[in-house]
């Protein structure tokens, strides 16, 4: 079987397993529409003035969330016991991990929607006007996220306190993305457009061959006890 | 006899603990052969060492004449290997977990149905996997180890937790499956004697005793 075929399955297996818990999906989904709902309250009318916070309060909750969804990664497997399994499996670690990652985009993608549709009441953005772009950026932002955390879960499975060490790391780690995806975020919230982006585009891509490039060459051995 | 498994002074370190001091071990095809000795003699290192899981700090290990962590992934294809805790997944079916394995292994699920029937799990088929008893969900671990016909079985502590009856079924099994070269770790000298023809004990992580049984 090939390495994307691979990858496909367990992904399929992940989200078949993660839906069969659907109070851990819930969770992080209240979580996000929890959060904009305070952010909303607590700032009120200055939001709609603000772009820079409303893009800064809509990447904050989407890196929370993507911590709660990134502790369903290894990290469960390792706690129970079926990372043997995977270890047994004739395709190389590289498409254990790609698999971990297609899980994480498909459940951060199903957050990123909710949180959109929510933020665009309750934040006032304008999403409308902006569509490509805003789907855009928070899509690569969001792939960004899923390789860094589905590695960086991987990085700590074996350690003890692995889901504090988890949000410890992720957010160093993740910082490179982050930063420029709230930077296009507020862009777009200010009206520029697709051009204005190709800066933050840019680092979004190189961050994203970076932690795939790291991800290669060495989660061969973080796979290993 | 073709050599199906060979150590070559095998030895594993954790920190500051020996769990193997080099092993040297030749194991036949078609042969089964018990891995016994007490708690932390190295039973269980030796078998994830066996199944590329976890890779010596010297020594080599090559399995069907290759080099078992330089062609992992071509080995892995011929290993079926269940260890101490389950594999399968809780919030699966047992079809669900064998589809998914036989899948990667490039198995269909009809390979299971001989040994569905063989270890009695057909009734219990369509059954979420955390509802199984430590029995069941052990025999249903073994069909997924079993599931892309693996030319060497290894299985870690394949009798523990499990009653007489249950461990009299996977001796019958196995005792069928001559082609096939078994590797089982155990404590239970008694039942390892029923399955294997060979005796390997380690202590402290060296190979204290190679017995024939039969």
């Amino acid at each position: 079987m090939g390495f994307l075929s691979s990858a496909l399955r367990i992904a399929e297996k992940d989200l078949k397993a993660e839906f069969r818990r659907a109070y851990e999906i819930l969770s992080i989904l209240v979580f996000s529409v929890s959060s904009i709902l305070v952010c909303s309250f607590a700032w009120g009318s200055t939001l709609a003035n603000r772009a820079d916070v409303a893009a800064a309060a809509l990447w904050v909750i989407l890196f929370f969330a993507s911590v709660l969804a990134f502790t369903t990664s290894f990290t469960r497997e390792m706690d129970r016991g079926t990372l043997g399994g995977l270890k047994t499996l004739p395709c190389s670690p590289s498409a254990v991990l790609f698999g971990k990652i297609l899980y994480a985009i498909v459940l951060l993608f199903l957050v990123e929607s909710v949180l959109l549709v929510f933020s665009s009441v309750f934040l006032n953005l304008r999403l409308s006007e902006r569509l490509v772009e805003f789907w855009l950026i928070f899509f690569i932002g969001m792939v960004d996220l899923a390789f860094a955390g589905s590695f960086v879960s991987g990085l700590v499975m074996f350690s003890e306190g692995k889901t504090l060490l988890l949000s410890f790391l992720l957010f160093p780690v993740c910082m490179p993305a982050l930063i420029p995806s709230v930077l296009a975020t507020e862009k777009i919230v200010n009206g520029s457009g697709m051009v204005d982006l190709i800066p933050e585009l840019r680092l979004l891509f190189a961050f994203l061959l970076s932690i795939t490039a790291v991800a290669i060459l060495t989660f061969k051995f973080v796979l290993e006890e | 006899m073709t050599v199906a498994v060979e150590t070559i002074k095998v030895s594993k370190q954790y920190g500051p603990l020996w769990a193997l001091k080099s092993v040297s071990l030749r194991i036949n095809q078609g042969e089964s052969v018990a891995i016994l000795g007490p708690n932390g003699a190295g039973k269980t290192t030796i078998m994830k060492i066996l199944a590329t899981h976890v890779s010596p700090s010297s020594g080599a290990v090559n399995i069907f004449g290759k080099n078992a962590f330089k062609h992992g992934e071509d080995i892995r294809k011929r290993i079926g290997y269940a260890a101490h805790e389950s594999f399968l997944y809780d919030e699966l079916t047992i079809e669900e977990n064998l589809s998914f394995y036989g899948k990667l292994f490039s198995a269909g699920l009809n390979s299971a149905n001989p040994i569905i029937e063989s270890l009695n799990l057909t009734r219990w088929y369509r059954t979420q996997v955390s509802q199984l008893s430590h029995g069941l969900r052990k025999r249903a671990d073994i069909t997924r180890a079993l599931i892309h016909s693996p030319d060497l079985i290894l299985l870690d502590e394949l009798f523990e937790g499990l009653d007489e009856k249950t461990c009299n079924l996977l001796v019958d099994y196995f005792r069928n499956q001559q082609s096939k070269t078994v590797v089982i770790s155990s404590h239970s000298i008694e039942w390892a004697k029923k399955l294997c023809a060979r005796g390997v004990f380690l202590d402290r992580g060296e190979i204290a005793q190679d017995v024939n049984f039969r």
